[in-house]
């Protein structure tokens, strides 16, 4: 994903005169090229994030379409208040990077971990939450909205889905239809959602755009099925409970969650590891979803 | 001090009151170094603040927001009348600017000190990007000079060598209540500012050190002192953050008559 990321970074920053690369020193490297074809709008910034996203603010208000990159926790939580006053209050767009996810440098410890990253946004009003599950899906999402004036968070991984499925910005790609209840997945899970539901008579949702949340087409796939929901995602728990609850208008469902529980995470080892360490292995999932929809 | 000036510290006084909020100390010491921006280094007409090339202004001390709509109002900019609207439920005008409501009259939202500034750095930075001439302005307060982001925009305005940029620090000395930081103009020197100290009361000094291009972005260190312009705003520190009652008016405005 963050080869394709580069690609239409560089893409972009080519084409549009009006456009500017901000690195924080994090994969700074795949961008040499561009950082001496454009030396004044593509700039290894150093290590200060909050200042940076500031400045790319800065750029924004003045026609300017900046692109900050840099590794989860450092722009979504270190340079939250820029995030909320120098963009969204400021009613203005830009473009926030940033691969990590919520831990894919497992080794490197709760510091660069980021499974907070799309509940911590969330609470921003006009802030665009992306979470691409493929190269091809950042692509799309990329093309969606990168130029579309308003600030889009969009969350990287390294450990990408290998099925492909098209989506589109803001709305949720139906994967599968059951009559059992409905499954919602995001991001990375997608694979061991599918793989898990394979023998599961259920709908299946998968949301590469967070927010703005698609509730028309939860509403309309669970009109004519037992109100059971089932979710999983990357995230710390609760991230899109409340999204998913908000869309059922009031009716009563049973809902069950697979992500990442609210704890601080201590354990490095792999990203494997710290999947099934948060429940979130194909096996653990399949028996998760087993026992909601069947009682097994 | 000019009438003009008296007269506007007077506004301040009637509309803080009846706004019932203040920051009157921070708008009265800031008053002078924005009377004289809007003097001959910003535009006033309706082409002249949409021309790409305009020089532009971010309030990053955002507290002083009072004194830079008077300012405004004084300059024909917003109605006189729409001042006495500070702080009600649906106004444009509070104690902090919000852009969303002015278009290009307010370059930028002000409350958190520490953004300001840097987004001016962008400004001037894109600037340069787009062979703009204009030049980008931004007042800081000396206390705001704590906030790291404040120093890391002035890492980034002195290695672009931003000579398109003009901080503006209104040296009230806020900070002599917190830490010991020294001498400011050493560290923006440090940092690669040329540095103008300037009476902030004086409107000549300031004029002149606005008009200020070098090789680098420029640091004006404008020596004021809070509440300048009424003896009580002055001496009593509680007016940091208050309003005058109606039965205090009068003798805030026999003070400032009298300055």
């Amino acid at each position: 994903m963050r080869r394709m990321m580069q690609k239409c970074i560089r893409n972009f920053i080519s084409s549009n005169s009006h456009s500017a690369l901000l690195l924080v020193d994090i994969g700074a490297w795949p961008f040499h090229d561009l950082l001496e074809k454009y030396p004044k709008r593509a700039k290894n910034i150093g290590i200060f994030e909050p200042g940076t996203i500031s400045l790319a603010a800065g750029l924004s208000l003045s026609g300017i379409i900046p692109i900050v990159y840099g590794i989860s926790p450092f722009i979504a939580q270190r340079s939250l208040e820029q995030i909320k006053l120098d963009f969204a209050y400021q009613k203005t767009g830009g473009n926030f990077l940033v691969t990590g996810a919520s831990y894919d440098f497992s080794a490197l410890g709760y510091s660069h971990y980021c499974p907070e990253d799309v509940i911590t946004l969330s609470t921003i009003p006009g802030v665009e939450i992306v979470t691409p599950g493929t190269p091809s899906q950042f692509e799309t999402l990329w093309k969606d909205c990168h130029a579309n004036s308003n600030p889009t968070y969009f969350r990287m991984t390294d450990h990408c889905n290998t099925k492909e499925c098209s989506v589109e910005f803001g709305k949720a790609a139906v994967l599968k239809r059951g009559t059992m209840g409905c499954v919602i997945c995001a991001a990375e899970t997608m694979d061991k959602v599918m793989a898990a539901a394979k023998e599961l008579d259920v709908t299946v949702l998968y949301y590469t755009t967070i927010v703005p949340f698609d509730s028309e087409t939860l509403q309309n796939e669970i009109a004519d099925i037992p109100k059971r929901i089932y979710l999983c995602t990357p995230f710390y728990k609760g991230s899109i409970t409340a999204n998913v609850v908000n869309a059922l208008k009031g009716a009563e469902y049973g809902i069950e969650e697979s992500g990442v529980p609210l704890e601080i995470l201590r354990n490095y080892g792999t990203k494997d590891e710290k999947d099934c360490y948060c429940g979130l292995s194909l096996e653990q999932i399949s028996r998760s979803m087993k026992s909601f929809f069947y009682g097994k | 001090m000019e009438q003009i000036l008296k007269e506007m510290r007077k506004t301040m006084l009637r509309v803080s009151a009846a706004g019932k909020d203040g920051n009157l100390q921070s708008c009265f010491s800031s008053l002078e170094i924005l009377w004289a921006l809007y003097n001959g280094f910003l535009p006033l007409s309706k082409a002249d603040i949409s021309n790409k090339n305009r020089n532009r202004f971010v309030l990053s001390k955002g507290q002083s927001n009072l004194a830079l709509m008077v300012v405004l109002a004084e300059k024909g900019l917003i109605e006189k009348s729409e001042l006495y609207t500070f702080c009600q439920f649906g106004s444009r005008i509070s104690m902090q600017a919000d852009r969303t409501k002015f278009g290009s009259l307010i370059e930028a939202s002000a409350g958190s000190l520490g953004h300001g500034f840097p987004i001016s750095v962008g400004m001037a930075w894109a600037n340069r990007m787009k062979g703009s001439r204009g030049r980008v302005f931004c007042l800081a307060g000396d206390g705001e000079m704590n906030e790291g982001t404040m120093w890391e925009a002035a890492l980034f305005s002195s290695s672009e060598k931003l000579n398109n940029l003009t901080l503006i620090v209104d040296y009230n000395h806020s900070l002599e209540k917190m830490i010991h930081v020294g001498d400011m103009g050493e560290k923006l020197n440090a940092f690669g500012f040329d540095v103008i100290r300037v009476d902030g009361h004086d409107l000549n000094q300031l004029t002149d050190a606005y008009h200020a291009r070098t090789q680098k972005p420029v640091a004006v260190l404008a020596e004021t002192i809070r509440g300048w312009g009424s003896k009580t705003l002055m001496e009593d520190r509680s007016w940091f953050h208050r309003y005058p009652g109606n039965d205090e008016l009068e003798i805030l405005f026999k003070e400032v008559d009298e300055f």
